[in-house]
């Protein structure tokens, strides 16, 4: 019971990682970035590279932020920036950016499947039970990404911004905000979260040029049901997260793979604001 | 030197310029459908260094009725789809002469109609769940029958194992394996309290391990896919603190190098073992250590055969004395490999008896041979075929 | 009484029934050429390229399934691959499970094309419902790939899990036949899908994807429409994937995956949507060319395909057929029409009996939440008068619109349309009762022309043909009335998006009257009108009412056209009726000045 328990709170904080830099792109450029799997896997080639290079392991979350937002630099200009106001498009145009960059990635690495070392190993007793100690420690620096984000939207002049763009995005460039610039530095700042979260889940399994897209699809489900606040995407982790746990557990695990999507249409139906506030 | 080549494009302009004089000799052509992505990819290259090198040993000896073999490598995938578009590249496209690969049991069976459709040879050098059969298949690997039963006898008696966990890849391999392996257990008297399954590509094992450990069951049995789930299961079973006693139906020596200490303890059952104490293997491990140098992949029980399935095509050629098909599949039940492995003829219903060895995987990552079985026979595997 | 008809050219004339002739000849020899490479095919080309080939037609069909979808219809789906494996899977499961006779072959024939088309209806239900946005639609289309992909996996031994299943047993033709029946089928396919997409049907899925909310108001049900193409499209995947089980003897989980029914998406966007032709030669020059550079060059490729797919997206999306038409038309010097090539014949239906309209509103109420914007309307309208309701900006006037029209809309109060209660129905079924609505903006079609938008206006009442293209319209006395008196009658082949505002106006308020409606509810009709224009329109409302016996209530700024033409004024003010009587008496009356200038308070 404590066991699953755990389980629900680490997978949950997972999720929340995952999607947080899929939100903050969402909410800011009312873009949806389907290139977001791609960047996760570009984090995951960060830490890959990290270990291999004989660093710190706990330098491969830094670097692989570094690594996500300097792709997102580069990719911001030439085909996000067009495709402000075409959701539809933006999703077609950045799944195949995501391709591209897959295939960099395999050229650069190769297609095999590899994997990266782990900072932390070995269990931790905790409540009863023994668990993974790595696992309770994501949910240490999940707790300190949303922390982190949470001080930058609300004390920073970027995140006033920020939220100034994402209620009115004309009424905040007629106030004199760049919202070019905001854009900007709000999709780099999304890559990098993703290159980071992806750096988070290697250690748990496995690199490959294609870990991303079952990644993307779950963040993107939680993105479409969390609205666009922080508090509703945790929320939605944590719900939806918790019945993937619950049904791999207790009934299958390929019916669990595929609770949050289904879930999600459902919710959607139902309630076209989700989890958000209307 | 195909696959090389097609690392970039100047290489593949380079190697067109290069291999021109080759193309005037007409080598008898190889086709090797391997998982390059995919879960095979972590045993897949190991493979093709043992192709490479046998065609390069028997090219150097003078080829093959005075032709050379060239080696033709197509990305199965690792999975059914990919199979058939590598099978269809390499029998139609390629026209390959014979196919002579390990792949999972998913991109076997997926690939075996076009084999038949194209009336090609195929050395399957992959252990698998039994039962395949085909006109134009022989397989140089174990069967069940000749792995499963040293593990589980093991456990019952040196740990008194009553109860039994068993967890594998949801394909034909994954669920041929365990369904022997229960049968088996039940047979001696043991009891399976748990039995789960994750699609081939999946990686979360969480859910399955949390019920292994509420089963309360004296010893863990697995059987998933070579490569990739094999080091995802162990490294989540390590990290969440399981040390039961720990069989591994699937995993090969090279896979279990990679997994560094999380690897300490596994109990495997293989044909093929590094520390194979004969003249043979070590001339094999020396000649591989020369070509590869520190690119070397660890031999191990899915690369060696391949080797050894190179050489027992070599052999069938001669002895059919042409490249026709039906001579040589008559031939190839005849012909005998003195190999790595000692001397393998696939006389028993298309497959072979072999020498099986229980080993434990050490904290350095090689395999300590715990007990030797000579000879074990494959059992029935096709009594309608010929 | 003489029922007038008046037919203004009834049978074709000669020289466009020759050209319908010319049309059918060129049709016919294109089909003709195209059967011959396909027959000739398996013996001039390698093994290797008609596998290939073979494989690349399944695939091209079910990229014109997408096409008619997201290129005509305007739903983007990424779901078609799956409705394409589940197909694939009912005939292999079939095979395997039950066995292989004539009896088995036609119950996996009957479960292919039943069972995606019913999963189709189910997902058509999710999707499409009133409210729903395309965004939500394909969200739900790519979910759906995934859902099936997971049940596939977690069928065990039933379905093959992770190894699909392999070896069943195959309905057993030789290569040469099976590049005839896939290359048929596929011709078969086309040109039925050519003919369709030609037909008065298929302009009613253009105008839902050009502006869903006007055709709803015009009666149709658009929600059924989309539910039913995904279903029948469903169908025919479904089909494709039946003889693609056959064809290969295996069926993997990748056959209903989300990957491929993304690159489904990319080959139509790649060749061009809504062209057919673009998506056909896209799907099979893409899948030829990769399975012979993936070997070789497997990276670079994919690499080259995703970045010219990017650059499509942004840069030109329409894809590359477009740019092909367009140097092939340089090339060959020909003409381009700016709109439809083929001239409509117009005339006009005999005259209705004329009914009663009658349009009560029975202390109908509207909130947000704490905020009341209506407050216990009543009012009623009959046949015969022409009623203007005026007041301030705020007051409410659009909002009593909406609530008449759309049964959702209001919080609390009852409405009847000619006698019928609207409880909660959504606009299509008002407009069915009789109750037509123009909208301040002119909502029109603009990718069809306007003979094309008057014959979608008719759709409620003529059903629009699957088959035939729009030759004939036969418009209502009182949308003629309108289109001869503002000059659209000479312009039926003009493209709606270039006819200028008072144009699109006039156009609009036609297509309202094309659906027949008792009673009228018009938006500002003057706005930015020229003054001929608004005298044009004045009169032609007064005609409406007098002549045709309609009941028309106007939401008016411009006082001047109201005290001209109304019978009647009723006045709104903070969401409540002040003052309901002729315009002598809203002239004269005190509590409109000071509504209107703010003198005092009452």
């Amino acid at each position: 019971m404590m066991t699953v328990t755990l389980d629900i709170v680490t997978t949950a904080v997972l999720l929340f990682v995952v999607a947080t830099g899929l939100l903050v792109i969402f909410g800011v450029l009312k873009i949806i970035n389907f290139a977001h799997g791609a960047f996760l896997t570009v984090g995951a080639y960060g830490a890959l590279v990290t270990t291999a290079f004989g660093l710190n392991p706990w330098l491969s979350f830094p670097l692989a932020f570094a690594a996500g937002a300097v792709v997102g630099l580069l990719v911001e200009r030439l085909v996000v920036r067009p495709l402000y106001g075409r959701p539809l498009d933006a999703i077609l145009a950045t799944w195949g950016l995501g391709i591209v960059i897959s295939q960099f990635i395999t050229l650069g690495f190769g297609r095999e499947i590899q994997f990266a070392q782990s900072p932390l190993s070995g269990t931790i007793s905790i409540l009863g039970e023994t668990y993974s100690a790595y696992r309770l420690i994501t949910l240490a620096i999940a707790v300190a990404v949303g922390l982190g984000f949470a001080a930058l939207i609300e004390g920073s002049r970027l995140g006033l911004s920020a939220r100034a763009v994402i209620m009115n995005e004309d009424l905040a460039r007629g106030l004199g905000i760049d919202t070019y610039r905001v854009r900007r530095m709000t999709f780099v700042v999304g890559c990098g979260l993703a290159a980071l979260a992806g750096a988070l889940i290697t250690p748990l399994s496995s690199v490959d040029p294609n870990m991303g897209v079952p990644w993307l699809i779950n963040a993107f489900m939680l993105v479409m049901v969390a609205g666009s606040s922080f508090l509703s995407l945790a929320l939605a982790a944590l719900i939806l997260g918790g019945a993937q746990v619950v049904v791999s557990s207790y009934f299958s695990p390929i019916l669990g793979g595929m609770t949050i999507v289904l879930l999600s249409a459902v919710v959607l139906r139902l309630r076209p604001a989700g989890f958000g506030r209307d | 030197m195909s696959r090389r080549c097609s690392r970039s494009a100047s290489g593949l302009v380079l190697c067109a310029l290069l291999a021109s004089p080759a193309l005037a000799e007409n080598p008898i052509k190889i086709g090797v459908p391997v998982g390059l992505s995919g879960a095979n990819s972590v045993v897949a290259p190991s493979v093709v260094q043992s192709a490479e090198l046998a065609v390069e040993e028997i090219n150097k000896a003078g080829g093959v009725l005075g032709r050379t073999f060239a080696l033709e490598v197509a990305d199965d995938g690792s999975g059914a789809a990919g199979a058939q578009k590598a099978f269809d590249s390499l029998i139609f496209q390629k026209k390959v002469d014979a196919l002579i690969s390990m792949e999972t049991s998913a991109a076997r069976n997926a690939g075996l109609p076009l084999v038949q459709r194209g009336k090609t040879p195929f050395i399957y050098t992959s252990f698998y769940e039994g039962r395949s059969c085909n006109p134009y298949l022989y397989v140089n690997a174990w069967v069940p029958e000749q792995q499963v039963p040293p593990i589980v006898d093991h456990f019952m008696k040196e740990n008194n194992a009553k109860t039994f966990f068993l967890i594998g890849s949801d394909y034909a391999f994954g669920r041929g394996m365990l369904q022997f392996s229960r049968a088996y257990i039940e047979k001696q008297g043991g009891k399976v309290v748990g039995e789960e399954y994750l699609p081939m590509d999946g990686s979360d094992w969480t859910p399955i391990l949390s019920k292994l450990r509420s089963s309360g069951a004296d010893a863990l049995v697995t059987s998933t896919a070579g490569g990739a789930p094999n080091v995802t299961l162990t490294k989540q079973l390590r990290a969440a603190g399981i040390t039961l006693p720990y069989g591994n139906l699937a995993v090969d020596e090279g896979t279990a190098k990679s997994m560094g200490a999380d690897a300490e303890g596994i109990f495997i059952s293989a044909s093929y073992v590094t520390s194979i104490d004969t003249p043979a293997n070590k001339k094999f491990l020396a000649d591989m250590k020369a070509k590869f140098g520190d690119g070397l992949k660890t031999p191990n029980d899915l690369s060696v055969p391949e080797y050894e399935g190179v050489y027992a095509y070599k052999a069938a050629l001669e002895k059919a004395k042409s490249t026709k098909v039906d001579d040589v599949i008559k031939a190839l039940a005849d012909v005998s490999v003195d190999g790595p492995r000692g001397i393998i003829q696939m006389n028993k219903e298309r497959h072979a008896p072999l020498t099986m060895y229980l080993g434990q995987v050490q904290a350095d990552g090689s395999v300590k041979v715990i007990q030797a079985f000579k000879d074990v026979d494959p059992g029935n595997q096709c009594p309608n075929l010929k | 009484m003489t029922e007038e008809s008046t037919i203004a050219s009834v049978a074709p004339s000669t020289p466009s029934a020759r050209a319908g002739v010319e049309r059918l000849r060129r049709f016919a020899a294109v089909l003709g050429a195209l059967a011959i490479l396909v027959a000739a095919g398996p013996f001039v080309l390698d093994t290797y390229l008609v596998n290939t080939l073979i494989r690349a037609f399944h695939y091209a069909l079910v990229a014109l399934t997408v096409d008619i979808l997201w290129g005509y219809a305007g739903i983007l789906t990424f779901g078609q691959a799956a409705f394409f494996g589940i197909g694939a899977y009912a005939a292999a499961l079939v095979f395997t499970h039950i066995g292989f006779s004539p009896a088995t072959i036609a119950l996996a024939i009957a479960l292919a094309l039943a069972a995606p088309a019913f999963v189709g209806l189910l997902l058509g239900w999710l999707s499409f419902y009133p409210g729903s946005t395309p965004l939500y639609a394909s969200v739900v289309s790519l979910a759906f790939p995934i859902v099936v992909t997971q049940i596939i996996f977690s069928g065990g031994t039933f379905t093959g899990s992770s190894s699909g299943l392999v070896g069943y047993q195959v309905v057993d033709f030789p290569i040469e036949a099976w590049f005839w029946v896939a290359g048929g089928g596929l011709i078969v396919f086309g040109a039925l899908a050519y003919v369709f997409v030609k037909s008065e049907m298929a302009r009613v899925l253009v105008a839902i994807r050009d502006n869903e909310e006007r055709c709803s108001y015009l009666g149709i049900n658009t929600p059924r429409v989309k539910i039913l193409l995904t279903a029948a499209l469903a169908g025919i995947a479904g089909l494709a994937g039946f003889s693609y089980a056959n064809f290969s003897a295996v069926v993997a989980p990748e056959l209903t995956g989300f990957v491929f029914g993304t690159e489904l998406v990319i080959y139509v966007a790649l060749g061009g949507r809504g062209t057919l032709i673009g998506p056909l030669v896209g799907t099979i020059g893409i899948d030829v060319l990769s399975s012979y550079l993936s070997g070789d060059l497997p990276y670079v490729w994919k690499l080259i395909v995703g970045l010219i797919f990017i650059a499509v997206i942004v840069a030109l999306p329409n894809g590359i057929a477009p740019l092909v038409e367009a140097a092939w038309r340089r090339l060959v010097h020909t003409r381009r029409a700016t709109g439809s090539e083929r001239p409509v014949g117009l005339s006009s239906k005999p005259v209705a009996a004329v009914s009663t309209a009658t349009l009560e509103i029975v202390g109908v109420s509207k909130s947000f939440g704490s905020l009341k914007v209506l407050e216990g309307i009543n009012l009623t309208i009959v046949d015969g008068e022409l009623v203007s309701l005026v007041g301030p900006n705020g007051a409410g006037k659009t909002t009593l619109m909406r609530c008449v029209s759309d049964g959702r809309e209001r919080s609390s109060g009852l409405v009847r349309v000619n006698g019928q209660d609207i409880e909660i129905m959504p606009p299509f079924r008002i407009a069915s009762l009789g109750l037509g609505r123009k909208f301040q903006t002119a909502g029109i079609f603009e990718s069809l022309t306007v003979a094309e938008c008057l014959r979608i206006a008719c759709a409620l009442h003529d059903q629009p043909s699957f088959l035939r293209s729009l030759e004939q319209l036969a418009l209502p006395a009182a949308a003629r009335l309108v289109i001869d008196a503002t000059g659209l009658a000479e312009l039926l082949s003009r493209e709606a998006r270039f006819l200028s505002h008072g144009q699109k106006q006039a156009l609009e308020l036609a297509m309202v009257l094309a659906l027949e409606p008792q009673i009228i509810l018009l938006d500002e009709p003057t706005a930015g009108l020229t003054k001929a224009e608004r005298a044009r329109i004045g009169r032609v409302l007064i005609d409406l009412v007098a002549q045709h016996r309609l009941a028309v209530v106007l939401v008016e700024h411009d006082l001047d056209f109201v005290r001209e033409i109304s019978s009647r004024v009723v006045v709104l003010h903070q969401g409540k009726i002040v003052l309901d009587g002729t315009v002598a008496d809203v002239v004269g009356s005190q509590i409109v000045r000071n509504i209107y200038l703010g003198a005092g308070h009452a």
